[in-house]
């Protein structure tokens, strides 16, 4: 397996007239990777993977594949391989003239690209399908011949561009895991487009988180649930449960907080952010139901939170207690499911506790939309 | 390079990029706007022979278009008579067979358009045929229906409606028949492309809840359709108003089409300057007649062609 | 319901009178091509006859035309549809402030009249060819090349239309994977798009070819030493009209019918294939696919075999068939019947001459027969019976204002007998 070739991105800035659709992103991404951008649409990563593979000329900065710098150099002379939202699979082609178009192009002969075509098809775990046309396979037969046509053009760096967003929830599990060997197998750079983030945390070696043109993390998917860096990956990423108020007291790499409806609570403050959050600065505070718990009601204390009951849901694997929460947002507990007795809280006040390395606290920012 | 022209040469590729470019350049600069000022420009001169082109006499001048009015200088008339009864005829002309087309052809595009079934097809077929025919052709055949010993003679005076035969050409007939007959296609498939789109529930809804017929078009049917609608009339009104052909073929020997009057200022006078401000004069009119309309109709440009 | 059955029945009526007035002059029109009369018309009939398609054929004008008129429609196909194409293209990815102006300039030449467009078209060529200082006959002032140039303005305006339909269902993103892929502009044009915009390009062509042969308006200003075949149509049908132009029409709207039929066929069997390939099996693929029959389940198919089956045995008919006989026959019965007429004619005139004289002999006065004026002599026979049949009967050769000394069917050897004349006195 070889090293792979890495990507940077140094001071790239995209804009499109007055708006702004990349703020000076700095991305260093190694090689053999499997790296994804992950934020809501409209947050620019289809532009930055536009800007990779080379459809987009930034205002500023510049792309490096391999340590080369990419400006001047057209989409089709790069060594990327994009796989397009909506595949782009050529409707008029074979499904084994689609996969080998890149040894079309080089001047290879039909004896060739047909043996290519069966080996790629093989690996896909299409074999003999090679004579069908695209619109005669299945959603998920598709956007394995997408993958094979990519990786027929043999690239240094993959690019895929939310390619699982069409497919069924089953599928899209499954092409996860599939995705994932195959790029482990050819070795390449993956680069990964998704508004998901269970695609993100599941597949990545390292995500970038980003929001509104500016990457706001970057890190490998444990740290970024763990530990956000800001506001808004800390909801964006999983469920999360938000409090917010402002610094009372820095105690060392712990905060406590004076929230602005369940008194004075003790967090972790995110690695991030350590030494940069003062007295008196708005904070914001992070828990995630699965690292509540209920506790005696009516116990005081910097990591007990008191708050009444709105109604409650079973889900299979847990109990959901939905409570009043901070500025109009519920508050969500999850009750791991152990076959206990559960018994109707609606409308009565409950207290919950929480391990103050569980909460973490981030400078106030934005929140990612529900 | 301004950047706009950087990106369209990125996005196309600069040799795929200059030929699309420059064919559309071509196209709208060097076949539609330039010809079409160059006639405007030409309409302001006198009639010179070649070699005096250029010279000193070759000044603007209004005289062409006066001549459309007042008729040549010392004429006997105080305008000219002939010209302008041609000129206001053809657009009323234009305007009835526009109409008649309308009322003709709805209830055909409302038909094809809300049908389904492979019949449908064979009549789409059977419309289109006649379209692939010479325009030429087409109006021989009706002068043939309509000649005085024609088809259409030889029934009325063989059944005894009329004791001698009609004269269709000499009373226009022939000339009106020939030029609904001429645009049938282009007021139907306008209509009907935009009746297809509309959803049959609506007009089912419509007559569940009581609404007669005419009332479901009325109210459901015609104001949907109106784009398609407003561009049939448009293309028949412009087409008909510009005809040529038909006339010359169909037309009385008395009775001329403006058209004609552009034509025989071109051909026999060798009047070219005087033929292109009365082709101005077409133009311009029918432009202004078919906007008017369409802001009174609330209807867009953009509708046209569709 | 009674009122639903009121309408469906006038439904069919209505249809039934909209393509009655459709196809009826067609119709009509191509039957009067295999009647033997020299005026096109399709009753009384008389004699089956295919002599009008050979003298179609031996008319050196109409078979120039129909040259110039394939060198034009080829020159306009080409220029129209890489316009066209353009054009669409441009459409797509224009500015969107100026979307709306330059939509409104490349759909303007629809409607404005093609006399309009062939005068401008005349006179901005002539303008630069003056401006450039060439004599006229260069380039720039041909026939062919003025025609073309000014058809295409407003043929390519159809053609982005067709174009833009087709266009708006293309993914710029199969462009892009092309590219993507390692293909140069170029070839992805040529690779991924041509194919995909390739049903509507042919349909875009034939439209433009089909637009081009039958254009009049703007060629008639344009053509200089290249009529095409409408021009000569044009021409013939002003100064009169023979049965041969209906020959000519009936073999359009047959070639037509034709082709029409031929597309019908093949659009069924795309379907079929699909449908086929839709049930093969992987193996099935990659061999061949059986397809069934054109023929079974294709009635355009088999309604084109019809028709071939009967343009063949008319064909061959016409080859063994003489309509000599069957036209002496009539021009036999015509004879008879117009001498019989004169006769009537000569008998009223005798009796009127006779009573003249007997009034003038009761005068009293010269008793000498008046002369009548030599030029009764020679054309009182031609026109005679023209005279006694304005009730609309057969022989009313020269009606339509048309010419009538185009009598080449043998009119003249029957009103024509001079000697009738000096007869009479």
């Amino acid at each position: 397996m070889s090293a792979g070739v890495g990507v940077d991105l140094e001071n790239l800035w995209i804009r499109f007239g007055d708006f702004v659709a990349v703020r000076d992103a700095n991305v260093h991404i190694k090689g053999g990777d499997f790296f994804s951008f992950l934020g809501p649409s409209g947050c620019g990563k289809t532009t930055i993977l536009r800007a990779v593979s080379g459809f987009l000329e930034p205002s500023e900065g510049n792309v490096l594949i391999g340590g080369n710098n990419m400006k001047g150099i057209g989409p089709n002379k790069r060594p990327t391989a994009l796989i397009f939202q909506n595949l782009a699979l050529f409707p008029l082609m074979k499904v084994w003239e689609n996969i080998t178009f890149s040894m079309e192009i080089a001047g290879a002969s039909a004896r060739d690209r047909r043996k290519r075509a069966d080996e790629l098809l093989d690996m896909i775990a299409l074999p003999g399908q090679g004579d069908k046309l695209p619109s005669e396979l299945s959603g998920g037969q598709r956007q394995r011949v997408a993958i094979a046509r990519a990786l027929c053009a043999e690239p240094d760096v993959l690019l895929l561009d939310e390619p699982l967003s069409a497919l069924d929830l089953k599928l899209r599990q499954h092409m996860r895991t599939e995705l994932r060997e195959i790029q482990k197998r050819v070795g390449i750079t993956f680069i990964y487009i998704t508004h998901d983030q269970g695609e993100a945390l599941t597949m990545s070696d390292d995500i970038a988180v980003m929001r509104a043109g500016v990457i706001d993390q970057i890190a490998d998917g444990k740290t970024i649930y763990n530990d956000p860096a800001t506001a808004f990956a800390a909801s964006f990423v999983g469920e999360n449960n938000v409090f917010r108020g402002k610094v009372l007291e820095v105690r060392g790499d712990q905060a406590l907080i004076r929230t602005n409806r369940s008194g004075d609570l003790l967090s972790r403050i995110s690695t991030a952010n350590q030494g940069k959050m003062n007295v008196g600065d708005d904070a914001m505070m992070f828990i995630r139901p699965e690292a509540l718990s209920l506790a005696p009601t009516g116990t005081q204390g910097d990591h007990f939170v008191t708050a009444k009951v709105n109604h409650e849901e079973f889900e299979g694997n847990s109990f959901n207690i939905f409570m009043e929460g901070d500025g109009g947002k519920e508050l969500k507990v999850a009750i791991p499911n152990h076959g206990q007795s559960f018994d109707d809280h609606s409308g009565q006040d409950m207290t919950l506790e929480y391990d103050v390395n569980n909460a973490v606290a981030v400078p106030a920012g934005e929140l990612a939309a529900e | 390079m301004p950047g706009f022209l950087k990106e369209f040469f990125n996005r196309n590729g600069t040799l795929m990029g200059s030929l699309m470019l420059g064919l559309v350049l071509f196209w709208t600069v060097g076949l539609i706007i330039l010809p079409q000022l160059s006639m405007l420009d030409f309409s302001f001169r006198p009639n010179l022979p070649p070699p005096e082109i250029g010279g000193p006499k070759d000044v603007y001048t209004l005289e062409n278009y006066k001549y459309l009015i007042y008729g040549p200088e010392g004429g006997s008339q105080d305008y000219n008579a002939v010209d302008l009864k041609v000129f206001f005829r053809t657009l009323v002309a234009a305007v009835c067979v526009t109409i008649f087309n309308l009322i003709l052809c709805y209830p055909i595009a409302y038909y094809l358009g809300q049908t389904k079934g492979n019949h449908i097809r064979v009549f789409a077929l059977m419309l289109i045929i006649p379209y692939w025919i010479n325009e030429i052709l087409r109006a021989f055949a009706l002068r043939i229906i309509f000649g005085e010993s024609g088809v259409l003679n030889t029934l009325l005076v063989g059944s005894g409606i009329f004791d001698t035969p009609f004269d269709f050409i000499r009373n226009d007939i022939a000339l009106y028949a020939g030029l609904g007959y001429a645009y049938i296609l282009l007021m139907i498939f306008p209509i009907y492309n935009v009746i297809e789109s509309l959803d049959h529930n609506q007009i089912e809804a419509a007559r569940d809840l009581g609404a007669p017929w005419w009332r479901i078009h009325k109210r459901v049917v015609i104001p949907y359709a109106k784009p398609g609608i407003s561009s049939g009339c448009t293309m028949v009104f412009m087409l008909s108003a510009g005809a040529l052909a038909a006339p010359q073929i169909l037309g009385g020997p008395s009775s001329l089409w403006f058209t004609q009057l552009i034509y025989q200022q071109f051909n026999d006078n060798s009047d070219w300057p005087q033929g292109a401000a009365y082709a101005i004069v077409l133009l311009v009119t029918c432009i202004l007649l078919v906007l008017a309309v369409m802001r009174l109709f609330k209807v867009n440009m953009g509708d046209i062609g569709k | 319901m009674t009122t639903d059955k009121i309408i469906r029945v006038s439904i069919w009526v209505y249809l039934g009178i909209f393509f009655a007035y459709l196809l009826g002059p067609l119709i009509i029109m191509s039957v009067t091509a295999f009647n033997s009369p020299s005026f096109p018309r399709m009753t009384p009939w008389e004699c089956l006859t295919f002599n009008w398609f050979g003298e179609l054929f031996r008319d050196e004008r109409i078979l120039n035309g129909i040259w110039n008129s394939i060198l034009v429609g080829f020159g306009t196909v080409i220029l129209s549809v890489s316009m066209g194409l353009a054009g669409a293209l441009m459409l797509t990815q224009i500015w969107p402030k100026l979307r709306a102006t330059y939509y409104t300039i490349i759909i303007a030449p629809i409607l404005i009249p093609g006399v309009v467009i062939g005068i401008s078209t005349l006179v901005f060529w002539d303008r630069i060819n003056r401006m450039l200082g060439l004599g006229a006959d260069s380039f720039l002032s041909n026939g062919l090349f003025l025609t073309i140039i000014g058809q295409s303005t407003f043929i390519a305006s159809y053609c982005m239309l067709v174009l833009v339909a087709r266009l708006q269902r293309y993914d710029i993103a199969l462009t892009e994977a092309a590219l993507d892929l390692g293909a140069t502009h170029a070839q992805a044009f040529r690779k991924v798009l041509m194919p995909f915009m390739m049903p509507a390009l042919l349909s875009a062509s034939v439209l433009a070819f089909l637009a081009s042969f039958e254009n009049y308006n703007t060629t008639t200003f344009t053509f200089g030493e290249y009529p095409t075949l409408t021009i000569e149509l044009a021409q013939k049908v002003r100064y009169g009209i023979t049965p041969a132009i209906s020959a000519l029409a009936f073999m359009i709207v047959a070639l037509t019918v034709f082709f029409a039929l031929i597309n019908e066929a093949n659009i069924k069997r795309k379907k079929m294939i699909a449908d086929a390939r839709k049930d093969a099996t992987v193996g099935e693929l990659a061999g061949k696919i059986e397809v069934p029959g054109i023929i079974s389940r294709n009635p355009a198919a088999i309604a084109l075999i019809v028709l071939v089956i009967g343009v063949v045995s008319v064909t061959a008919s016409a080859m063994a068939y003489s309509p000599d006989q069957c036209i002496a026959n009539v021009q036999e019965q015509k004879r008879l019947e117009t001498e019989k007429r004169i006769q009537e004619l000569r008998d009223r005139r005798a009796k009127e001459a006779a009573e003249k004289a007997a009034a003038e002999g009761a005068e009293g006065g010269a008793t000498q027969t008046a002369p009548k004026p030599s030029n009764n002599s020679g054309f009182g026979g031609v026109f005679a019976p023209n005279t006694l049949n304005n009730e609309g009967a057969d022989e009313g050769a020269s009606d339509e204002g048309a010419d009538g000394t185009s009598n080449n069917s043998g009119f003249g050897n029957v009103f024509a007998p001079n000697s009738l004349g000096t007869d009479d006195n």
